[in-house]
């Protein structure tokens, strides 16, 4: 009886699970395995990992991984120095305010990123609104600065995309830090600066963690930036981009997409371990 | 480390949070090696007032002084004080010996300077043994003392203390207390309490600060306040009290909804007072029939307490419900009357006390 009523329970939930299940596994997971599959099959249907050996033990390949870590781990630094004052800010000071600055934070990530980027074309085009700003308006330069194609420009608009993935994160877990802790070390005879260093940012060292981590992921993956502004960034995605319009070698393609597959694997297994800790 | 004479003295201190006072015209002075109290229901200004003693809120106006400096100005940091807690607010994320050594280490004392005195506290309070355990692997009494230990280690020149029992069991609540006066009186430390438990407060304190509405209305030693409470408000925030409010007669007895009272002293007739009558000085039975009231009642609810037991009782005639304890007499069963009987009762009139009626306080 129990049991049936057990099993009913459980039939009811899995029913309502369905449809989101089987469009996942229709639309997402049968595809990245299907693309997956490709690098390790030979032309005639035989496995093979002749095209991971290849790719990994290539100078140049090795090379577009590595900058594609390093420009997402930069991307990543700077987020996050940029975010936690601002998640400070929206979980200490601002009060009332704070639903505007979340509103303020979530708005941009609802605009497609390619209205975004373009944005940042228009300003910082060769005759674009900040360059008629130094030149003609404030006088303070004689020729327009070459802002587009610069390394700097696509991270800078990089940073602009991710950081409120970096706030949001690190702001719930300092929502979470005890006001009272740090006024226990207020009393203790620990300056603010000094609470700040002892108490704070090792109660919100996960925030950091989740936000970093997720950062991290996106901006390796991330494509459309980087097509539109350049910066003259060889990553993995563009890469990927190349062999499957232009030199269409899908099977290195695929390859390519495995790898980045498996890191950004590796990062979501970080971030559960990261949740789990905090006990969500 | 017995403890130079110290004191804290706040005088006029006015609070406001937004259009609400919180704090209003508040003096008070600790003397050096005592523990005072501020008891109060929740929003009567005593935490406001801790925390302003604290640094953590500034006062409108008034001065906080401690030992002879103006510390009013300063930051909580620049304070020399010792805090416990509520939530005990131990760090998570450092050991026992960690969070001990905090202050020690603010303050620059050398690693060997800590360590001992690490040492010398946790066996002071009994918890030597484990400093490399984290907070939240004890329990909430000796995460307690693991904060106690804390804010001593410092050597403050003066203890704050934040209902630091609230989170507690009622018999852990119990033997914490005396520790704390235990370790209070021997360590000779100015020690300001933020409590609502009456208990709590009488049982520890020197003195005790009642406060409502942003206002100290009684200081004095506990059993002061208990006997001679002031006003209606105190005699009945301090354990449990019969009020009989009415307007002097002329010939100077107290006519109230119970009947005319005898008072224990002489008011101004036509005045408006109330009597206070504590529920262990009203007498019963036999015991009664010589007192000058000449009420009787009839038991409306006895209930066992454990070493007394307690009646409501209606008074015949007017109906009035008068609350009574009588010590547990196991000659008489658990409660001795049962709802229904009917009962004679007084009491002798200096055991009466005259009080401000409410109203005329606020």
């Amino acid at each position: 009886m129990l049991d049936a009523v057990k099993n009913s329970a459980r039939a009811r939930r899995a029913l309502l699970l369905a449809p989101a299940l089987i469009f996942l596994a229709v639309f997402f997971v049968m595809p990245l395995a299907d693309n997956s599959a490709r690098s390790f099959l030979t032309e005639d249907g035989g496995f093979t990992l002749s095209r991971y050996a290849a790719f990994l033990t290539d100078r140049f390949y090795l090379g577009v991984i590595l900058e594609t870590l390093i420009l997402s781990a930069a991307v990543t630094v700077i987020s996050v120095v940029i975010a936690y004052p601002v998640a400070y800010v929206l979980v200490r000071k601002a009060g009332r305010l704070s639903g505007l600055i979340v509103f303020l934070l979530i708005a941009p990530l609802l605009t497609s990123i390619i209205m975004r980027t373009f944005g940042w074309q228009v300003l910082f085009a060769r005759r674009g609104l900040v360059n008629q700003w130094l030149v003609t308006d404030l006088g303070l330069l004689d020729t327009p600065l070459r802002w587009l194609n610069t390394p700097g420009l696509a991270i800078a608009a990089l940073v602009h995309v991710l950081v409120p993935f970096a706030v949001l994160s690190i702001a719930s877990v300092l929502q979470g830090v005890d006001r009272r802790l740090e006024e226990g070390a207020l009393v203790l005879g620990a300056s603010r600066i000094r609470t700040f260093f002892e108490v704070t940012l090792p109660l919100t060292v996960d925030g950091i963690g989740t936000g970093a981590i997720l950062v991290f992921m996106i901006a390796n993956g991330s494509f459309v930036t980087l097509v539109l502004l350049g910066g003259g960034f060889q990553t993995l995605p563009l890469l990927i981009y190349q062999q499957f319009n232009t030199t269409r070698d899908f099977a290195l393609a695929s390859t390519m997409s495995t790898i980045l597959l498996v890191i950004a694997l590796a990062c979501l297994w970080l971030q559960l371990r990261l949740l789990r800790r905090q006990g969500v | 480390m017995s403890n130079a004479p110290s004191s804290l003295i706040l005088s006029g201190i006015h609070k406001k949070f937004g259009s609400l006072t919180a704090v209003e015209d508040l003096d008070l002075d600790v003397a050096p090696g005592t523990l005072v109290s501020l008891l109060g229901p929740s929003g009567c200004g005593k935490t406001t007032t801790l925390r302003m003693v604290a640094g953590f809120d500034a006062p409108d106006s008034g001065t906080i002084r401690i030992r002879d400096e103006d510390v009013t100005p300063l930051p909580p940091n620049k304070r020399g004080l010792g805090m416990v807690f509520q939530s005990y607010s131990l760090f998570p994320h450092r050991t026992v010996a960690e969070n001990v050594a905090f202050g020690l280490r603010m303050m620059g004392a050398s690693r060997q300077t800590q360590a001992d005195e690490v040492r010398r506290m946790l066996d002071m309070v009994k918890l030597g043994g484990r400093e490399d355990m984290y907070p939240a692997q004890l329990s909430g009494g000796q995460q307690q003392r693991v904060a106690l230990a804390r804010a001593l280690v410092i050597n403050p020149r003066v203890l704050l203390l934040d209902e630091p029992l609230g989170a507690l069991d009622k018999a852990l609540r119990e033997s914490m207390q005396f520790e704390i006066r235990e370790m209070q009186q021997r360590l000779e430390i100015t020690t300001l309490l933020v409590t609502h438990d009456q208990e709590e407060a009488m049982s520890i304190s020197d003195e005790i600060a009642v406060m409502q509405d942003g206002r100290i209305l009684q200081l004095g030693a506990p059993n002061d306040i208990y006997d001679k409470p002031e006003t209606a408000f105190v005699a009945t925030f301090l354990g449990t009290s019969n009020l009989f409010t009415g307007t002097v007669t002329t010939d100077g007895l107290l006519r109230t909804p119970a009947g005319n009272l005898a008072l224990p002293a002489q008011v101004p007739p036509g005045r408006e007072v109330t009597l206070s009558v504590r529920p262990e000085r009203i007498m019963m039975g036999d015991a009664a029939a010589a007192l000058p009231q000449g009420l009787s009642g009839r038991v409306i609810s006895a209930s066992f307490r454990g070493s007394y037991a307690a009646y409501r009782i209606a008074l015949d005639e007017t109906g009035v419900e008068i609350t009574s304890y009588r010590q547990a007499d196991a000659s008489l069963g658990h409660t001795g009357m049962s709802p229904g009987d009917r009962v004679p009762l007084g009491w002798p009139v200096d055991q009466g006390v005259i009080v401000t009626t409410n109203e005329n306080a606020n």
